[in-house]
């Protein structure tokens, strides 16, 4: 039932991905330039040598992340668009814990800053989660005020009591050798951070296949009323579910910090956390669709900073092909809902 | 005899298949005299619903011919039927809450000027509807103050402020009390005697028998007898919805041969009444209440009365309905009960033991367990499986895992054991519950709450919706329940089902205990009048 599942999730993704990808051939012909010439540019520029792949899967590894943080958070009915603030709150306390004076061996100091940088996050998923859970706030408006606060209180600290005054840039001071994951040499950007991120999607497997938490985040999400009518503590679900998804955003901005940038850039993130959406929804809300979606994003993005050196094509041009493959996977999803209900 | 005058309704060879190949209509026909009250009574999934639905436009039919009044029509949408003249008063009154019932008549046929809508011009010719049938409404007041009866009455000047002259009504006393259900029925005669059309779905037999002057009986998708109802009687009429299955004359129940010995276990067989009726001996002990509660007060669900200075028992063995108009403070006495709602003062207590405290699964180890009124909503996650289903709540059960992770191999072992048991057809224990008839949902609700040998089983309309089949396993299973020494406490609107099954019957009044009964004194008309408040 699962495996068949998947497979017509992989069927759809695939049928989506061929419509994006006539889309943006259609915008690239329309606006003179060669579409086999630049689809090919961007479809080497994400897997077309070693070097490519790696540089897809470096930018995969934050999109996997925070696209597991949605989906835990979506399984248990609640729409997380706060993965973005707790990615900067998540990235800022990797940051802080990785700076600290500490001479504490590497296998102590990066675990350390990983954790603070997912206990961040995980605040940061409470508050909406305990608000939703007890007082009915619904989560969409307080994720969405939880970013505004986010960004703007990491803006502050990063120019104000962290900042590193050695240097021009809005930044921390770097974090320290032992709190750095390991990553290759070379300017791929690909770290241990990504198979953190598969490890996590492991985990999330797991906890929705084989443990009682996971069966009671999908009964609260799917059923809530019988949910509750059969004793399952619906807040508390809540909250822990968005306490999950919250370390896992905050994780992915930790990993960023710790296995990429090496300190915190005031507002690092290109918006991984409103991408993660997207990854999220066409990865069918499993961890391992999850997975593919997001290395498919990570391509797109690779390749789209390729193609453009070599073809002059803009790279907003993956930007259609995303957006494209979003909305046929969202009214894919939309009619689904509406059979449902009928 | 004059020449017959042409048929208000003649529906013939009707085929109407839905996605996946189900026949809901496999050549039904219908002949509906001008003037007349007709009913049309079938089993659950008999094709009456759809058979209404091909009549108002809502589904047009695969194969078929239908006449209004003589003349071959096609109904493509529910918008040509009201042209046709055909209203429908559905089973779930659809009222816009905010809106005024003057407005709510009017909706989508608004009278109006320069955009802005004539609303006195609207209650005149409403009220004029309603003088004639005699019906008195509060057109200005809002919707949901109105209660069923009047809600119902409301659609039914609709229907005929859109000049229906034809009226399809769905189950309409279902949740009415027996006298506002023969006003009803007096309104629908004055209608007929006015020249106007009705045709009742219906499931209760005696009201066909005492109202309509024909019948159309269904079953699986076909019309197997069209008689008068001055022709017929009650036991014909079973036998034709029933078909085959039906058994010789008073026969407690018909089975299946396959899963005869469902809900029952050696222990559990023999007649319960000789465990449970105590001797009515005025010197002998009373046994401890198993369920007590004392002046419970309990805060409103939504609107309604709540519940006001409540005091019941429960009896081991006994089956105690709560009987009561929609919305007189069910909810909220069963969710003071189960544990899903604290009341603001007052006790409820399991054996003596004080359960205010206690939350759902708390009660339920205590040997709470409950059958859900909404088995699709409340009941059953409908994309869970059978087995993720059996589990809902007892996830951290040491049976299932170790309290953190779920044992796969056990928890399928348990459903396909369920499935067995209690002769529930499905593809298996993987399948989801959303692909199961409502009847097998309904098992599965009820096998869950049997599961563990429950001492209090709180069961709400829990045959809402069955076919006569399934209703007849689900009270065999709540006596057997009370064979075992459970007590049961029903809250049911059928009044039928309330005095079928119940030891004694409460009646619920504006959240207050109306009255108790024994089985001795229920009936119709005293409970009908306790429901009412009278």
């Amino acid at each position: 039932m699962h495996a068949s599942g998947f497979q017509t999730g992989l069927r759809h993704t695939a049928s989506a991905l061929g419509l994006g990808v006539a889309a943006a051939a259609g915008a690239i012909w329309v606006t003179g330039g060669s579409p086999v010439e630049a689809l090919t540019a961007l479809a080497t520029g994400a897997a077309g040598s070693p070097e490519a792949l790696l540089r897809s899967l470096a930018k995969a590894t934050p999109l996997l992340l925070s696209g597991l943080a949605v989906a835990v958070a979506l399984r248990c009915g609640l729409f997380n668009i706060g993965a973005e603030g707790q990615i900067l709150v998540g990235g800022l306390a990797a940051a802080w814990v990785g700076g600290m004076d500490w001479d504490a061996p590497a296998w102590v100091h990066a675990p350390a800053a990983l954790l603070a940088g997912a206990l961040a996050g995980a605040a940061w998923g409470a508050v909406p989660g305990i608000l939703r859970g007890w007082r009915g706030t619904h989560e969409v408006i307080v994720t969405i005020m939880m970013n505004y606060i986010a960004i703007h209180l990491t803006h502050y600290l990063v120019n104000g009591p962290l900042r590193d005054p050695t240097t021009m840039a809005v930044a921390t001071r770097p974090v320290h050798e032992a709190a750095r994951l390991w990553s290759l040499p070379g300017g791929t950007q690909f770290s241990a951070g990504f198979f953190l991120a598969l490890a996590a999607a492991a985990a999330v497997a797991v906890m929705f296949g084989r443990s009682a938490l996971g069966y009671e985040i999908r009964a609260v999400g799917q059923g809530p009323r019988a949910a509750r009518a059969a004793g399952v503590p619906v807040a508390l679900t809540m909250v822990r579910a968005m306490c999950i998804s919250g370390a896992l955003a905050g994780l992915a901005g930790a990993v960023e910090v710790l296995g990429v940038h090496r300190r915190f850039f005031d507002a690092f993130s290109p918006g991984y956390g409103f991408d993660s959406i997207a990854v999220a929804l066409l990865g069918g809300l499993s961890a391992w669709g999850v997975t593919l979606s997001s290395v498919l994003f990570g391509g797109l993005a690779a390749g789209s900073v390729y193609m453009e050196g070599w073809t002059a094509t803009p790279r907003q041009v993956a930007g259609v092909v995303q957006a494209v493959v979003i909305v046929a996977a969202g009214s894919r999803l939309l009619r689904q809902r509406r059979r449902d209900e009928e | 005899m004059t020449a017959p005058a042409p048929l208000a309704v003649h529906m013939e060879g009707i085929v109407v298949h839905y996605p996946g190949g189900v026949a809901a209509n496999a050549g039904a026909s219908l002949a509906v005299a001008a003037s007349s009250l007709h009913a049309v009574i079938g089993e659950n999934g008999a094709g009456k619903t759809t058979l209404m639905h091909v009549l108002y436009g809502r589904r047009p039919p695969d194969r078929g011919r239908i006449r209004i009044a003589g003349s071959e029509t096609r109904i493509p949408s529910a918008a040509a039927a009201i042209r046709l003249g055909i209203g429908m008063v559905s089973q779930h009154t659809t009222v816009v809450p905010a809106l005024s019932v003057i407005e709510n008549i009017i909706l989508g046929a608004e009278p109006q000027v320069a955009g802005l809508i004539r609303l006195r011009l609207a209650i005149a010719r409403a009220q004029a509807i309603a003088e004639r049938l005699g019906i008195e409404l509060p057109w200005t007041a809002a919707s949901d103050r109105l209660s069923v009866a009047e809600r119902q009455k409301a659609e039914l000047v609709k229907a005929l402020y859109r000049g229906a002259r034809i009226l399809i009504l769905d189950e309409p006393t279902s949740a009415l009390a027996p006298q506002e259900a023969d006003t009803l029925f007096d309104v629908l005669r004055g209608l007929v005697a006015n020249g106007g059309t009705v045709l009742l779905v219906t499931h209760k037999l005696q009201e066909v028998l005492a109202h309509a002057q024909s019948v159309t009986v269904l079953r699986e998708g076909r019309t197997v007898a069209e008689l008068a109802t001055a022709d017929t009687y009650a036991e014909e009429l079973l036998a034709l919805m029933l078909g085959q299955r039906a058994g010789p004359a008073g026969a407690p129940l018909v089975r299946a041969p396959d899963d005869s010995l469902a809900y029952e276990t050696p222990w559990q067989r023999g007649p319960h009444s000789e465990m449970r009726r105590a001797p009515a001996d005025p010197l002998q002990v009373r046994p401890m209440p198993l369920l007590e509660c004392s002046n419970l007060r309990v805060r409103a669900a939504d609107r309604g009365p709540g519940l006001c200075d409540v005091t019941l028992e429960v009896l081991p063995g006994e089956i105690l309905g709560i009987a009561g108009i929609d919305g007189s403070g069910q909810q909220e006495l069963v969710e003071a009960v189960v544990g899903l709602r604290s009341p603001a003062s007052g006790h409820v207590r399991l054996e003596g033991e004080e359960l205010a405290s206690l939350d759902v699964n708390a009660r339920r180890e205590r040997g709470v367990t409950y059958i859900p009124g909404d088995r699709q909503a409340e009941g059953l996650v409908l994309d869970f499986s059978i087995e993720e289903n059996l589990l809902l709540g007892r996830q951290r059960d040491r049976r299932f895992g170790g309290g953190r992770h779920i044992d796969g191999s056990v928890t399928g072992a348990t459903a396909a054991d369920v499935i067995r048991r209690h002769g529930i057809r499905a593809a298996g224990t993987r399948a989801p519950a959303f692909s199961l008839s409502g009847g097998n949902q309904q098992k599965l609700v009820v096998a869950r709450a049997l599961a563990g040998a429950p001492r209090l089983l709180v069961a709400v309309q829990p045959t809402r919706g069955l076919d006569v089949t399934a209703t007849r396993r689900v009270h065999e299973a709540l006596r057997e329940a009370a064979g075992r020494g459970a007590g049961v406490l029903l809250v049911s609107l059928d009044l039928d089902e309330i005095l079928d099954l119940s030891d004694r019957v409460a009646v619920l009044y504006a959240g207050r205990i109306a009255g108790v009964l024994d089985r001795s004194e229920a009936d119709q008309r005293a409970v009908g009048r306790l429901m009412l408040g009278t």
